[in-house]
């Protein structure tokens, strides 16, 4: 038995792999998070048979998968659910964050929207890697918590943002390793400073920005938010008190480093007290 | 449509920089209002006719009575297309 400690969210996760294959996928996905081992929040036990990979928490049924990307995946989707358990505290934005110095900013798409595929081509203009898919912010202070598990494209990136030679190709996409990352990884909590809501449009021939309202803010944030519920106002509240705190934008990408650059200069020009101000053009 | 609109009770609403956001838990949707559609929502409480409602937002956004009964109008059907009124 192979035995993985996890920690993040200043939480541990215990993992024990059945085998070698998982813990090697699992290390591949979370082995920026390791920790010490110590007390588990958390813990899980993971293998595979001849037929299949399983996931098996304590108090709950297997989760059974077909193959290493389901296997990845029914993983990923259960430590989020978990985690937000342990940590009713924090607003979980379905995101990626990154950061410049002491300055984070998270990046909401649907779907589809290209969010991983920016985060990745980000990492090569100079930006931190803070988290590829949770966005979990402390509400008192306005910091987002790292979430360092692998980053992961569904597609190939464009060829000058090429893969790692040690990318772990799953079923499902591949998996790029926090380690990785060119622009590095942001080890600490981060000030929350901007949100750019971003959407992919195939017919745009050059990337678009513009500053948004804090209301129409809060209305895309909401519907990206996991954990509403477990905030008062029904998380509505929290929403706000995020977007009239920091500088909003809807973000159309079309050229990958062309966003970039777009992204890139409308951040790093924000004016650091008065970025608020500035994306409603005051 | 209702003489006297009204808001649905269960609807969670917060104006935010002059703007209301509402959300509908029932129908798992939020919504942003616009300044003009803000001030009618926030008139929707089931004192006000619609001619009223219009006859306010001449006086508060300076427009002709023509396009404030044309706007109350529209958001009124907006709002009840959209379940955030209590039902007739």
């Amino acid at each position: 038995m192979y035995m993985l400690t996890l920690k993040t969210l200043d939480r541990r996760v215990r993992v024990d792999c059945a085998e070698a294959e998982t813990r090697s996928l699992l290390t591949a996905a979370y082995g920026h998070m390791e920790g010490d081992a110590g007390s588990a929040d958390l813990h899980y036990t993971v293998g595979r048979d001849s037929a299949r990979f399983f996931i098996k928490r304590e108090g709950q049924d297997l989760l059974a998968a077909a193959d290493d990307g389901m296997f990845l995946a029914l993983f990923d989707a259960d430590i989020a659910i978990e985690l937000q358990k342990l940590r009713r505290d924090l607003y979980f934005v379905h995101a990626a964050v990154l950061t410049v110095d002491d300055s984070a900013f998270m990046l909401v798409a649907q779907s589809g929207g290209g969010k991983s595929t920016v985060c990745w081509a980000l990492s090569h203009h100079g930006f931190r890697y803070l988290s590829d898919e949770l966005g979990p912010v402390d509400l008192k202070t306005l910091r987002i918590h790292p979430f360092t598990r692998a980053l992961m494209l569904k597609t190939n990136p464009p060829a000058n943002y090429p893969l790692p030679a040690t990318t772990v190709h799953t079923s499902r996409g591949r998996h790029v390793a926090a380690a990785d990352m060119p622009g590095g990884v942001c080890e600490s909590l981060a000030r929350l400073t901007a949100v750019f809501f971003l959407r992919y449009d195939a017919e745009a021939r050059e990337p678009s920005i513009r500053g948004i309202s804090a209301a129409e803010a809060a209305v895309r944030l909401y519907a990206d938010t996991l954990n509403a519920l477990a905030h008062t106002g029904e998380g509505l509240d929290a929403a706000i008190r995020i977007t009239t705190a920091t500088a909003c934008f809807a973000l159309v990408s079309a050229n990958l480093t062309a966003t970039c650059a777009l992204l890139a200069d409308t951040f790093k020009n924000l004016p650091r007290e008065e970025r608020r101000d500035w994306a409603r053009g005051n | 449509m209702a003489k006297h609109p009204t808001r649905r009770s269960d609807i969670t609403a917060r104006l935010v920089e002059g703007e209301m956001v509402v959300l509908d838990r029932e129908r798992d949707l939020v919504h942003q209002l616009n300044l003009t559609a803000t001030f009618i929502w926030q008139r929707c409480d089931g004192q006000c006719t619609g001619e009223e409602i219009a006859r306010q937002l001449v006086e508060a956004f300076d427009i002709d009575s023509r396009t404030a009964e044309a706007s109350v109008g529209l958001a009124l059907q907006q709002f009840e297309r959209l379940g955030l009124l209590e039902r007739a």
